[in-house]
C-alpha cells in the first residue's frame, strides 16, 4: 500500500512538472533522453529476440532404427530444424562429437529436435552405443540468411500472443536488461549533474527491474523445465543459477535503493559499485543466454 | 595291392567325413536351442547389471548397468515375442549350460570385490562377455539358424551387441585411466 501511494505521489509530481510551460527544463530533458535510450535498447533486443526460432517447425527427420541413424549423413541449411525420431526398441542419444549438443536419452517412440545456426560439419554419436555414428553438414546461408530461412520455414511477421516459455523469456529479458543498466547510468548522471530527477528515475527503474525480473526468471525456468534437454547442459546450469541469484540481488538492490530514496539523498559509492557488479553479472548472463540460443 | 590301398584310403576318408558331419550336426544348435542361448545371455547380463547397481557408487558404471538392464530387457522381450510367433520354445543346450556356469563363477568373483576393484572387474567382464556373445552369434548362431526370421533377428542384434562392447571398452578405459 505504502509503495502504491508513493508511486502516485511521485507520478503526480513529475506530471505536474512536465505540464509546466518550461519544456526545456533539464529534468524533462533527462526523462526524454532516458526514454529514448530505453526505446533504443528495447528495439535492439527485440530484433535479437525475433531471430529466436520458434520450436516445432521441423525441416528434416533422422530416423533411429535397429541401432542406426538413418540417413547417416544429412545436409541442412543454417537455421533449419532436424528431428530425430526413435523408432527403435532401445533408448539412444544424439550426442555431438565436439560436445556442442546432447539430446539425453531418447526413449523408444520419442523424438528430439534441434535447430542448427552454426555452419559446419558436426559428427554425432549415441553415448550408450558408440558404434552408432552419423554426421550433419550445416550449410551457411549467404547474405540475408536468417530472413530467407524464416521465409522458407513459413515464418511470418504476423503478430501472435506469446504463449510459450521460449517466447516469454526473451521478451521479459528485455525489460530486465534495459532497466538495470539505465538505472545505474541515471544515478551516475545524477551525481555528475547534481540533479535529483535522475536519482528519482533510477529508483523507479530499480523498482521495476526488481518486480519484473522474478517473472523473467520464472519464464526461464519454465523454458528449462519444458525444453531443457534441447539446451546445452553446461551453459544452462550456469545460466539458471546465475539468473536465480540475479533475482535475489535485484531485490537487495531495490531495498537498498529505496532506503536511499527515502532519505532523498544521492546513492553512495558502495551502492554504485554493488549496482555495477550486478550490471556486469547481467551482461555475462545475457551472453550465456545468447550463446544457448544462437550457438557459439 | 595298389588298388586295394587306394580303396582303403577312400573308405577311411569317407568314414571320417561322415563322422565329422555327425559331430558337427550334434554341435550345431537347433532353433529352440539358439533362442535358449540368446535368452540365457540376456538373463546373465541383466542379473550382473543388477548386481553392479547394488555394489557400485561410480555414476558411469551405474549408467552402463542401467543401459544393460534396459537394452537387454527390450531384447529379451523381442526374442520372446518372435519365439512365440514362430512357435519356438527356447531350450537348454551344452552352450547355454556352459554360459550359465561361467556366469555363476563370475558372479561369485564379483560378489567378493568392492569399490574400484569391483568396477574394473565388472567392466572388463562385460567386454569379454559381449565379445563372446558376438563371436558365438557370428560363428554358430547366425549360420545355424534355420528360420529366416530368427536369422535376421540375430543379424539385427549384432549392432546392439557391438555397441555394448564398445561402450564397455570405453568404460574399462576410463576406469583404468583414473
Ligand atoms: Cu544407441
Amino acid at each position: 500500500m505504502g509503495v502504491n501511494e508513493r508511486t502516485k505521489n511521485v507520478g503526480c509530481h513529475c506530471l505536474a512538472r512536465s505540464r509546466l510551460p518550461l519544456m526545456r527544463s533539464p529534468q524533462l530533458q533527462a526523462h526524454i533522453y532516458i526514454l529514448a535510450a530505453v526505446a533504443t535498447v528495447l528495439s535492439a533486443v527485440c530484433v535479437r529476440a525475433q531471430n529466436v526460432q520458434p520450436a516445432g517447425a521441423t525441416n528434416h527427420i533422422v530416423v533411429i532404427r535397429q541401432v542406426h541413424f538413418n540417413p547417416p549423413q544429412m545436409t541442412v541449411k543454417a537455421g533449419e530444424t532436424v528431428e530425430w525420431k526413435n523408432e527403435d526398441i532401445f533408448s539412444h542419444t544424439v550426442t555431438a562429437d565436439d560436445g556442442s549438443f546432447d539430446s539425453g536419452l531418447i526413449d523408444p517412440d520419442n523424438s528430439w529436435q534441434r535447430t542448427f545456426q552454426q555452419a559446419g560439419t558436426v559428427g554425432y554419436h549415441c553415448r550408450p552405443h558408440p558404434n552408432m555414428r552419423a554426421a550433419l553438414v550445416v550449410q551457411g546461408t549467404n547474405g540475408t540468411g536468417a530472413a530467407a530461412n524464416a521465409a522458407s520455414r513459413g515464418g511470418t511477421l504476423k503478430w501472435s500472443p506469446p504463449t510459450k516459455a521460449q517466447e516469454l523469456h526473451p521478451i521479459l529479458v528485455n525489460f530486465t536488461a534495459a532497466l538495470l543498466p539505465l538505472a545505474f547510468l541515471s544515478d551516475v548522471l545524477g551525481r555528475i549533474f547534481r540533479r535529483q530527477s535522475f536519482h528519482h528515475t533510477a529508483w523507479w527503474m530499480v523498482l521495476y527491474a526488481a518486480v519484473i525480473t522474478p517473472f523473467t526468471a520464472a519464464a526461464g525456468w519454465w523454458w528449462r523445465l519444458t525444453e531443457g534437454s534441447t539446451l546445452p547442459a553446461k551453459l544452462i546450469t550456469v545460466h539458471e543459477w546465475l539468473g536465480t541469484t540475479a533475482v535475489l540481488l535485484f531485490v537487495v538492490l531495490a531495498i537498498w535503493r529505496w532506503s536511499i530514496h527515502k532519505r532523498d539523498t544521492s546513492p553512495n559509492w558502495a551502492y554504485l559499485t554493488f549496482a555495477l557488479i550486478v550490471v556486469l553479472a547481467l551482461v555475462y548472463q545475457g551472453s550465456l543466454g545468447g550463446r544457448m540460443v544462437f550457438g557459439k | 595291392m595298389k588298388l586295394r590301398k587306394s580303396y582303403l584310403s577312400v573308405f577311411t576318408s569317407a568314414v571320417l567325413l561322415v563322422a565329422g558331419a555327425v559331430t558337427a550336426y550334434a554341435q550345431a544348435p537347433t532353433d529352440p536351442q539358439i533362442a535358449g542361448i540368446v535368452q540365457t545371455a540376456n538373463h546373465i547380463d541383466i542379473n550382473q547389471a543388477k548386481l553392479a547397481l547394488k555394489k557400485t557408487s561410480n555414476p558411469q558404471v551405474k549408467e552402463f548397468a542401467n543401459q544393460m538392464i534396459s537394452d537387454h530387457t527390450s531384447l529379451e522381450k523381442s526374442v520372446n515375442d518372435l519365439a512365440k510367433k514362430l512357435g519356438v520354445t527356447p531350450e537348454d543346450s551344452a552352450t547355454s549350460k556352459q554360459l550359465k556356469q561361467q556366469a555363476a563363477d563370475e558372479t561369485k568373483k564379483l560378489a567378493s570385490l568392492r569399490g574400484k576393484a569391483f568396477d574394473k572387474e565388472y567392466a572388463s567382464h562385460e567386454v569379454a562377455f559381449h565379445q563372446t556373445v558376438i563371436d558365438a552369434a557370428k560363428t554358430t548362431l547366425i549360420p545355424n539358424a534355420n528360420n529366416a526370421e530368427l536369422k535376421s533377428a540375430l543379424e539385427g542384434a549384432a549392432p546392439l551387441l557391438q555397441g555394448h562392447l564398445e561402450h564397455a571398452q570405453q568404460l574399462e578405459q576410463s576406469l583404468g585411466a583414473k
